[in-house]
């Protein structure tokens, strides 16, 4: 076919019916996963005892509010992404504030803790609970942001999915953090961003595959 | 460049309110500079044009993408680069595959070698299956478009077109002698 044909025969094509916007998908997608992963905690883990006195320690509540401000900077990130020719933002440089702010919660911990405390407060004892809890809690999130994602042309399909893995990792790992009782960051900040990072990675592989258009 | 900017975004806002001339006006001046990317890449391929074209065809599928408050131009070129990577990565990996919706767009012209003007055409038609007959007679012989056919068959268009190719490429087998009659697909 001709290209002038192939024009002509785009240009006569009837109008599509404008449907929801991508940023209106992905809040669809986004809280059709973040129902079922809440439903999921709830059936399953559930929140921790004396959850409100645990949180008013600023250093216990970080572990719920850091994994939420990577989701929601992420997601504008995700949101960008998703169009061609979109300039990331500040939000791309802001992002970084996070784990940095994880860094200098664990040297504060290292420094802090008794040198005899510290291997043990690092291992913990539930990491076999946590990565496979905040990979399973992410994935409903993964899936509805992925979805809504296809509607979108990212020009990137790997760093689009990945941002799309963060932000699910960062909200499944702040509703985790509600169940969690290792309040120290020599545990949380390293086995929540262990789990964060494999569900990223996860993100980048889905989107290679489906976010290609 | 900001003004055409300027004119690409007045051009496809308008297309986008359904404006069909606006919208073929701006496919039609944006083509070239699509060629350029491609060209840079390709080099003068013989399948550049291809390209430039699934270009199009990635532009008019994803046109929704594109905000009124955009720049045209990045958000073009992002597409062409994207689609020129993407159609190379593919012919590296070996064929060059193309998915059927953007196939049934892309097939060749059929007008050079027209084996419905064969004398004994009748005698063709009645060797193939009765609905690609049916396809050939109103695509080729009375002129209607595939979209039309289309919707009197309620095959999408790009369906139609595929058969069209088809049946066209058995006809001219038939023609030449070749009375095997099975499937054009290798």
């Amino acid at each position: 076919m001709k290209t002038e044909d192939l024009i002509a025969s785009l240009a006569a094509e009837p109008l599509p019916p404008a449907g929801p916007s991508l940023e209106r998908r992905a809040a669809g997608g986004l809280a059709a996963g973040a129902f079922v992963t809440l439903a999921l905690f709830a059936v399953v883990l559930g929140p921790r005892p004396g959850l409100g006195i645990a949180v008013s320690d600023p250093v216990t509540l970080a572990k719920t509010v850091l994994p939420l401000v990577l989701a929601v900077l992420s997601l504008g990130l995700v949101l960008r992404a998703s169009r061609p020719a979109v300039p990331s933002g500040a939000a791309s440089r802001i992002i970084w504030a996070v784990p940095a702010a994880v860094f200098g919660l664990f040297v504060w911990a290292f420094v802090t803790t008794p040198a005899g405390q510290r291997l043990a407060d690092f291992v913990g004892h539930s990491i076999h609970v946590c990565l496979p809890s905040i990979t399973a809690l992410s994935l409903p999130i993964l899936g509805g942001l992925l979805m809504a994602l296809r509607q979108g042309a990212p020009v990137n399909p790997v760093r689009c999915g990945a941002l799309a893995g963060l932000a699910s990792a960062g909200l499944a790992t702040a509703i985790y953090s509600l169940f969690c009782i290792e309040d120290t960051p020599l545990f949380y900040g390293v086995w929540y961003s262990l789990g964060i990072l494999i569900v990223t990675g996860l993100g980048a592989v889905l989107g290679n595959r489906l976010l290609r258009w | 460049m900001t003004d055409r900017n300027d004119r690409w975004r007045d051009l496809l806002r308008r297309a986008n309110r359904g404006e069909a001339k606006a919208y073929a006006q701006f496919l039609t001046e944006v083509t070239p500079a699509i060629r350029t990317i491609v060209l840079g890449r390709s080099g003068r391929d013989a399948g550049s044009e291809d390209i430039v074209q699934e270009v199009l065809l990635a532009v008019h599928a994803r046109r929704h993408t594109w905000r009124e408050t955009d720049p045209v131009a990045p958000w073009l070129y992002a597409i062409a680069r994207y689609k020129t990577a993407d159609a190379f990565r593919r012919m590296k990996r070996g064929g060059h595959q193309v998915p059927i919706e953007d196939l049934a767009e892309q097939l060749p012209d059929e007008a050079q070698v027209d084996p419905t003007a064969a004398r004994d055409l009748g005698r063709l038609l009645d060797g193939i299956d009765d609905r690609s007959a049916q396809i050939v007679r109103a695509v080729g012989l009375e002129g209607q478009s595939a979209g039309d056919v289309a919707g009197g068959l309620g095959m999408s268009e790009g369906a139609v077109r595929v058969a069209y190719h088809r049946a066209l490429a058995r006809l001219r087998r038939l023609a030449a002698g070749d009375e095997k009659e099975d499937e054009t697909r290798k």
